[in-house]
């Protein structure tokens, strides 16, 4: 960490020095000394030094070749020289005009400050568990979206790309799967609570800070239980009243990895063996058919520009940026471009008072194709062309097919975009009360228009796949949040004591309004206008004693309106301690730990996603009854709720330690937690003879997360070589304890087939895969009848095993299949700086989770097979054990690990190479520094898994792991400049 | 509280000194505090909750409306429900292409899986309109309105209950009994209650629903036209008891519907299935689509049972499900009118004496439900218009003759049996000659013949085969191989309620 902020703070003390040049005030001089400031190291020259008389207002920096000069009061004038990542240092004057100074790198870390809820801390205060990424390592992958830039770089974070399709964002689970519902984190930008931060564009992130443990979530109360994660953008720095900067690359896309489907000869053989005929005369004539894959993906490019400003400038610290994003979709017809604008802007109107701002907006446009054309393409047999010999679409229903021809759904179901305007800011006061009383009053607000429009021609392709009349639908939302919180912090230090009080209240509220017209009629139920609102009183206190003994505690008390007034509020209290080891008096002679601290907190936390009125039988309406020629409205409580749902609670403990040894040079911070979670928030499958139109919302089950984060970090710097290598490791057990409502078992994702895939119960994790094993397949007629079976079998089907051993088959013999969540998750990153190079790779993986085939199933018509079900498949007595006969839908597609494969997949996620031109050429050019570069992301994965990536978006927890055919992942390489003059 | 937070927000920047500042926060919090009760309750703009509702005595007639509105539901009347009743049969096949909805041949093959989503359709949309009707019969009583028209709207939710219960009843054997809103803490702890359950609770919903529904001509009002009435319960009620082989009880309520004069046969069999004959004099009950809208989307009133029987092909009128069967065609008396007024094949000129059905190369011995025809309306094929016929005078009169003949009645037997027979005869008089057998087993086997005659493909064929028992018999003399006798005589449990109930809704024995 302290190389990366040197490095950080480095490059953009080296940019101020223009500006001092240009704009540092005339001073009348009493001694005017002037001086050289290099690295003890090597001697190298300090870029951006900053030396200043001690006591006095008279500041300077070094240029770009360390020299410096600066007008001191008098010969007895001392002065101090800062540089970040280095020791500081007082040179007492003594007369002297000419003082070169050598400056010796910091061999202590750095105090690296932190943002927490409502505040920062010192990182060495810190007694909670807090990831922490800073604009470098974001800056130098590029990456389109906050989530991605956090893929594999900080224990316990979990993160799941929740589509290749441009524009969407990621499914991310901090420290495992919490809930059976939305176990999404908090994100708070700027301050500003929020449940996305797909507006945010990376360029402009200063930090990224994840609150892992309840220690730091606590103060987010019913919010904080599946984490908070804190992006704060930047702002301009003291001294630099323009600071400009141009990044921008172009790159190329392309599916990462395809799947296997059967061409049009293995089809034909398959269909001939299917109908026991030979529709297909000569299958081997047929060749390769069509690819629809080929059809409906291709090449992409990817591009994004920026530009930005910031700086303080008359007391106006400041932060402009724009930016252009567009990245075309490898699948056709699909894109996604983005423009955003930053202003962060803050300034001290009194000597008490400050006021800011942070305002951000964002203008997407997503265009996409409708008609499942994915699917269309999955299912198609390739013995159809595009086209038929007439130029038209082909029409496959001749073959008893209802699958659309995914070449007419791109050409006539290709006409729709989503544009998103968006909003999102804070206004804030800072007002200093008292001494030591800071007021802050922080109001926010999110103002998120959607437009979606869709317009299909008439067409006519076939019975099944036509648009009589042309239409244009569209769905326009409006989400407007707005949030108020106050807060009074009192800060104050004594001799053995440091202390810092926070209290405070809060209050939000969210609308959503939603209309959808087609040809500018409203729809049946085309409205729908939801709310919610929330109050919350927060308090918190951190003291550090001797320096070395850390407590924090603290309260949240939420009032949340999804809830009826009984269960409405709820309190989340947290305790945590700290040992900072090496403080102590009996350390200070040993040489092994640089730093060594231990922590140890607990707290509670809790978890109110859900629907936003599960407690209220809402009527619906629309429900027409036809009498003779007339209809007659009708209205009725269709849809179940449960008065007594309450908020889900988690309750977590947490020991960690940090330490950092060899001078520094490694760094490690293991954190064991146990999270145990209450109340989970489920819309449970319930029973059909309930007659509900939906599950209602209940507090459905216990889980316990228990795991691991380990982060393990070298960074040295030796020969004008800087290197890194790091680790993370994130084993994690996902364990239901309990089941309430008296049941032993949940099941659900459904599949096509009607089977459920996963059966969640107490002792394993949340939705493991459940069905029947594969003893083998029937070879013939004998074995048919004297091995266990369901009844309808034929030779060549799967064997199941009869695991009850009753002789006969029943879903008694189903079994778990292994669980959707991977019991590690691991990065590696390394990174190296060399004569102006710059190289970094990443490397990302999970492990022990497994997934399912459920898109293999859905078989309505006589779609393509995936190649796994051709290949060595049975053909006859002795011909496989393995793989069955020849079917469609029925026995052989039941849930049984013949569909549940490894999911375990090793990454390599990112590699880039750079080279920024030497300081003095840059200079030349008016520029503080220029880089290129090359990366790829995506490049290689190593996967078992027949079907696409295996990481899958389901949202719904009890369908992780189940791949039901989506936008598959791509892989990317990309050219770029960054500039900064 | 909205407004006075913005109230707060001004006046705070307004404010330049600390002490003010600390001030407004105290009234701040005091205020959110004291307002915090409002703020906290929402509920959806422009929505009525379960508390608002059943108030007024509109609301309490739109929630019966919603009831019958589940009854033109895909669940209640698509797919599974043709394939449980007709194509299950030996009345129709599949139809439609072969590849074309492997579930269904399944049903038609008796390859019954639990897991065939035809079985959880059906269970699923008729508990759905149980479910509505029970939300009814509990709240309608507490509304304040006209005391008769109350008795009224509980009696048409009783008895689309007992309709939903005895569909169930018959294809699943023992069910659970849900006669309220179930709450939260019951949802999995209901048990399969004996089909003696179900009956008595069918009898006792029909017979409450005798007392309170108006006949059927009091319905006077257009926007009434299709309620059930004092003769559909009785008609349902018969029913029943022929279930049960109560034939004296299904003797008295169908005597009792000949005798009220409120029905009659049309002269023209066909016209029973045109528009016509919708809600005519021989219309006992049926549930009512309209279609209303020349839009793209199925229109307000429509159900998708014409669609899903409709021609395939030219003129495209639909999926083409539900084929009349060999078997069927060869069943009818020489001559018998019913055929025709019964089966679409193909180059036949369609009831509007216009179009004409192209040969359909992709459908194998194409024919068509013609009693499921419906001539040009508004929208698309989705947009279903025709009614959906439940019970129709001439099976009362067959229902009667059956008892009668079961109670040694057989002579009053004939005067019904003959009654339909004339009417299908129309002016001709050399076909269908009056049966004049008094012997009670010939004369059972006339009746029974007749009433597939008389009511084929209108979903009654596979319900009156396992109350006569001859399921298993006929099933394999058309050669419906797979049946097994003691196991397909009940549909298998959806697999999806066993597992959701940790087996306590337990599978039908060989499943």
């Amino acid at each position: 960490m302290k190389q990366l902020f040197t490095q950080l703070t480095n490059r953009q003390a080296g940019l101020s020095v223009l500006f001092c040049v240009l704009f540092a005030p005339f001073l009348s001089a009493q001694l005017r000394v002037s001086g050289k400031v290099t690295d003890a190291t090597d001697g190298s020259a300090l870029i951006g030094a900053t030396i200043k008389e001690k006591g006095g207002a008279n500041g300077s920096i070094s240029d770009y070749d360390g020299n410096y000069t600066i007008t001191v009061a008098s010969p007895e004038a001392v002065l101090t020289l800062t540089y970040t990542g280095f020791e500081d240092l007082d040179v007492p004057v003594n007369g002297r005009t000419q003082i070169d100074v050598s400056m010796k790198q910091s061999q202590t870390l750095i105090e690296q400050v932190v943002v927490v809820g409502y505040g920062t801390q010192k990182k060495s205060d810190l007694t909670g568990a807090v990831g922490t990424i800073k604009a470098k390592d974001i800056e130098r992958i590029p990456t389109a979206s906050i989530e991605q830039a956090l893929q594999g770089k900080i224990a316990g974070v979990y993160v799941s790309p929740a589509s290749g399709e441009p524009g969407r964002g990621a499914v991310i689970r901090i420290r495992g799967t919490g809930t059976l519902n939305n176990a999404s984190p908090l994100y708070v930008v700027d301050g500003m609570l929020l449940e996305d931060a797909s507006f945010v564009n990376p360029q402009d992130v200063a930090s990224i800070e994840v609150l892992k443990d309840a220690s730091a979530t606590a103060i987010y109360g019913n919010r904080g239980a599946n984490g908070v994660i804190i992006i704060t953008t930047k702002r301009g720095q003291e001294g630099r009243p323009a600071v400009i900067s141009f990044s921008s690359y172009y790159g190329q896309q392309q599916i990462a990895k395809k799947l296997s489907l059967d061409n049009a000869s293995e089809f034909a053989q398959m269909y001939n063996e299917l109908k026991g005929n030979n529709y297909f005369p000569d299958p081997s004539a047929l060749g390769e058919g069509t690819d629809w894959f080929d059809v409906v993906f291709r090449d992409a490019p990817i591009a994004s520009a920026q530009i930005g400003a910031n700086g303080v400038w008359k007391k106006l610290n400041y932060n402009l940026s724009g930016s252009y994003f567009n990245q075309q979709g490898i699948m056709e017809k699909t894109g996604f471009d983005r423009y955003t604008g930053r202003f962060n802007g803050e300034y001290p109107v009194l000597k008490n008072l400050k006021v800011g701002t942070n305002l951000a907006y964002s203008n997407e446009k997503r265009k996409s194709v409708g008609g499942g054309v994915l699917a269309s393409a999955y299912r198609m047999p390739p013995v159809f062309a595009e086209r038929d010999s007439t130029g038209d679409f082909t029409d496959p229903t001749f073959f008893g097919q209802s699958i659309a021809n995914p070449a007419a759904d791109l050409f006539y179901k290709s006409d729709q975009t989503t544009r998103v305007n968006r909003l999102v800011g804070t206004v804030y006061a800072d007002v200093t009360l008292f001494k030591n009383f800071v007021f802050r009053s922080n109001y926010g607000f999110d103002r998120r228009d959607e437009r979606f429009r869709y317009f299909e021609p008439a067409f006519e392709v076939s019975s099944s796949q036509l648009n009589k009349t042309e239409r244009t639908t569209r769905d326009t939302t409006k989400e407007r949040t707005w949030l108020w919180e106050n807060t009074v912090t009192y800060n104050k230090s004594w001799d053995d004591l440091r202390l810092t009080v926070l209290a405070g209240q809060s209050a939000q509220e969210y609308t959503y309004k939603k209309r959808n017209t087609i040809n500018d009629t409203l729809q049946p139920n085309g409205e729908n206008i939801r709310e919610w609102a929330m109050i919350s009183y927060l308090f918190r206190a951190n003291a550090v004693f001797f320096e070395r003994y850390l407590v924090t505690a603290s309260l949240r008390t939420d009032g949340s309106s999804k809830f009826s007034k009984n269960n409405r509020w709820g309190y989340f209290p947290s305790v945590a301690v700290g040992w900072n080891v090496a403080q102590e008096q009996f350390m200070s002679h040993q040489k092994i730990f640089d730093r060594l601290k231990l922590r140890a907190s607990w707290g509670i936390t809790g978890n109110d996603k859900t629907q936003d009125y599960p407690s209220l039988g809402i009527i619906s309406d629309e429900l027409y009854a036809a009498f003779g020629d007339t209809v007659q409205s009708g209205a009725t409580l269709v849809n179940y709720a449960n008065a007594g749902v309450r908020w889900e609670t988690t309750r977590q403990t947490d020991l960690g330690v940090e330490f950092a040894v060899f001078s520094g040079r490694l760094s490690a911070e293991v954190d064991w937690y146990n999270r145990f979670t209450y109340d989970i928030l489920g819309d449970l499958p319930i029973p059909d003879y309930v007659g509900s139109g939906s599950n209602p919302v209940v507090n459905a089950a216990q889980v316990r997360n228990t795991g691991w984060d380990i982060t393990l970090q070298w960074r040295e710097t030796k020969n004008k070589i800087t290197y890194n290598v790091g680790a993370i490791f994130s084993p994690v057990k996902n364990e239901v304890v309990k089941l309430n409502q008296g049941k032993s078992e949940i099941f659900d994702g459904i599949t096509a087939q009607n089977d459920f895939a996963t059966r969640t119960t107490a002792g394993l994790p949340i939705g493991t895969f459940y069905g029947y094993q594969v003893a083998g397949v029937f070879q013939n007629a004998e074995e048919l009848a004297t091995l266990p079976k369901f009844g309808g079998e034929k030779p060549g089907d799967l064997r199941f095993a009869d695991l009850n051993g009753d002789g006969i088959l029943s879903d008694k013999d189903r079994t778990n299949l292994g669980s959707p969540i991977p019991t590690l998750t691991y990065g590696f990153t390394a990174g190296m700086e060399l004569f102006g190079f710059d190289a970094a790779i990443d490397f990302f993986g999970v492990k022990g989770n497994k997934v399912a085939n459920i898109k293999a199933v859905a078989r309505f018509d006589t779609p393509n097979w995936e190649t796994l079900w051709y290949d060595g498949h049975w053909t006859g007595e002795g011909t496989s054990n393995t793989v069955p006969r020849v079917t469609n839908g029925g026995h052989n597609y039941r849930m049984s690990d013949f569909l549940v494969e490894d999911g375990s997949f090793f990454r390599l996620r990112s590699v880039v190479l750079g080279y920024s031109l030497p300081k003095r050429w840059a200079a030349g050019v008016a520029m503080s520094k220029a880089r290129i570069y090359v990366s790829g992301t995506n490049l290689w994965t190593k996967q078992s898994y027949s079907g696409f990536t295996p990481e899958f978006p389901n949202e719904r927890i009890f369908e992780a792991g189940i791949d039901k055919l989506n936008y598959p992942m791509s892989k990317t390489i990309l050219f770029g400049l960054d500039v900064i003059f | 509280m909205l407004n006075s937070l913005k109230i707060n927000i001004k006046n705070i920047k307004r404010m330049s000194t600390p002490v003010k500042s600390l001030i407004a926060v105290a009234v701040l919090l005091l205020t959110a505090t004291n307002c915090k009760k409002d703020f906290l309750d929402r509920k959806p703009p422009g929505e009525l909750t379960f508390e608002e509702f059943f108030k007024t005595p509109e609301q309490a007639e739109e929630a019966v409306n919603a009831v019958y509105e589940q009854f033109r539901s895909f669940d209640c009347v698509g797919l599974g429900y043709l394939g449980l009743t007709d194509i299950i049969s030996d009345d129709s096949d599949k139809g439609s292409t072969t590849n074309d909805q492997p579930p269904l041949a399944d049903i038609d093959n008796f390859l019954l899986e639990p897991s065939n989503s035809y079985f959880s359709a059906v269970y699923k949309g008729y508990f759905r309109a149980i479910a509505r009707a029970n939300v009814a019969i509990q709240n309608i009583p507490n509304v304040e309105m006209d005391q008769q028209k109350r008795d009224r709207l509980v009696g048409e939710c009783k008895f689309l209950r007992a309709h939903s219960y005895l569909l169930l009843v018959q294809w699943f054997g023992d069910l659970p009994l849900i006669t309220k809103t179930l709450q939260v803490e019951e949802y999995y702890a209901q048990t399969r209650q004996p089909r003696e359950v179900i009956y008595a609770q069918i009898e006792a919903d029909l017979t409450d629903a005798i007392a309170a529904l108006p006949e059927k001509d009091a319905y006077t009002q257009t926007s009434d036209i299709g309620r059930a009435s004092k003769g559909s319960a009785k008609g349902l009620l018969a029913k029943l008891y022929m279930l049960k082989k109560d034939y004296a009880n299904a003797e008295k309520y169908c005597l009792e519907i000949i005798n009220s004069g409120k029905y009659s046969l049309l002269p023209k069999y066909a016209d029973n299935f045109k528009k016509v004959g919708e809600n005519g004099a021989e219309s006992v009950f049926e549930f009512q689509a309209v279609a209303l809208k020349t839009q793209q989307a199925a229109g307000p009133g429509s159900s998708p049972y014409n669609m899903i029987q409709g021609v395939r092909g030219v003129p495209n009128l639909g999926w083409g499900f539900n084929r009349p069967s060999d078997d069927l065609v060869a069943s009818y008396e020489n001559g018998d009118p019913r055929r025709e007024a019964t089966v679409i094949y193909e180059l036949e000129t369609l009831p509007d004496g216009v179009t004409k059905v192209q040969h359909n190369a992709d459908v194998v011995n194409a024919r068509y439900n013609q009693k499921a025809w419906v001539p040009g309306h508004p929208g698309l094929q989705d947009n279903g218009p025709g009614n959906i016929r439940i019970i129709r005078y001439s099976d009362i009169l067959l229902l009667a003759a059956e008892a009668l003949n079961e109670n040694g009645k057989p002579a009053d037997a004939l005067i019904y049996l003959n009654q339909v027979r004339k009417r299908a005869r129309g002016t001709n008089q050399i076909i269908l000659p009056d049966v004049t057998i008094t012997d009670q087993s010939q004369l059972r086997e006339k009746i029974y013949r007749e009433r597939r005659s008389e009511l084929a493909m209108e979903q009654q064929r596979w319900f009156d085969l396992l109350r006569w028992g001859r399921a298993a018999q006929v099933m394999t003399a058309v050669g419906k191989t797979n049946f097994t006798p003691g196991k397909h005589e009940l549909m298998p449990i959806p697999q999806t309620e066993v597992d959701l109930t940790d087996g306590s809704i337990f599978q039908n024995p060989g499943y």
